[in-house]
């Protein structure tokens, strides 16, 4: 079993991941109102944008990137995850965005290659 | 740790993933109506279940199941995912499940371990 350094150019970081959504969901959708229209095209660039920002991060990471956008209209909704993973080297992290018509919910999980 | 057997078939069948999360989905969440009560422990128990059910298959992969579970009232819904792995051996499936007062939404992505 090769040993690899787990430094913390290794590991995922989640404030560096958390903050590349945040731009990403920002710069996408964020003047917006909820438009059933343009609502594909804006969860496909949110995703888009966010994991080619964090391949730049050039870490050997494999990365998934998903995005929900719920148009706010009083239904709930209720979202959950669970890993089967490397408890050490992998992780995940979760972006809630909201204005005043839609909220917008980002998850990104990082595995260790 | 589970023992993996090398040699075996390094590939996700998405077919039976889907099968076996329909199954987890419908055992749950079958015959009820949404409940803000009970949604939060449906959710943990329908990814629980399915993770369970996708790790007793015993192939080398790390798995991440999703679920949304949304009251019907007339809102509108977009999910997508984008993914950066090894497009030869990694996959996902989504499964979309509904009845009268609620939709169901799973996520199952499989990632090859390198051995």
């Amino acid at each position: 079993m090769d040993e690899f350094q787990t430094g913390s150019e290794t590991a995922f970081v989640v404030e560096d991941v958390s903050r590349i959504v945040k731009e990403s969901v920002e710069g996408v959708i964020g003047g917006s109102a909820y438009q059933h229209s343009r609502v594909s095209q804006w969860t496909s660039s949110v995703v888009e944008q966010s994991l080619s920002q964090l391949s730049k991060l050039g870490k050997p990471f494999k990365y998934i990137v998903t995005c929900i956008i719920m148009q706010k209209n009083g239904a709930g909704l209720q979202t959950a995850s669970s890993c089967f993973w490397d408890n050490s080297t992998d992780g995940s992290c979760t972006v809630r965005w909201e204005n005043n018509s839609m909220y917008c919910i980002v998850s990104v999980f990082g595995l260790a290659i | 740790m589970e023992e993996f057997h090398p040699g075996d078939e390094v590939s996700f069948n998405p077919d039976e993933a889907s099968n076996s999360v329909k199954e987890c989905i419908e055992s749950i969440i079958g015959g009820e109506d949404y409940s803000q009560n009970k949604v939060n422990q449906w959710t943990a128990n329908i990814v629980e279940h399915s993770l369970t059910q996708l790790v007793k298959q015993g192939k080398p992969y790390k798995y991440m199941v999703n679920c949304a579970v949304m009251q019907k009232s007339g809102a509108g819904l977009h999910t997508a995912n984008s993914c950066y792995w090894d497009t030869a051996t990694d996959g996902s499936c989504t499964v979309r499940w509904e009845n009268r007062t609620m939709y169901c939404v799973v996520s199952v992505f499989a990632v090859a371990i390198a051995l």
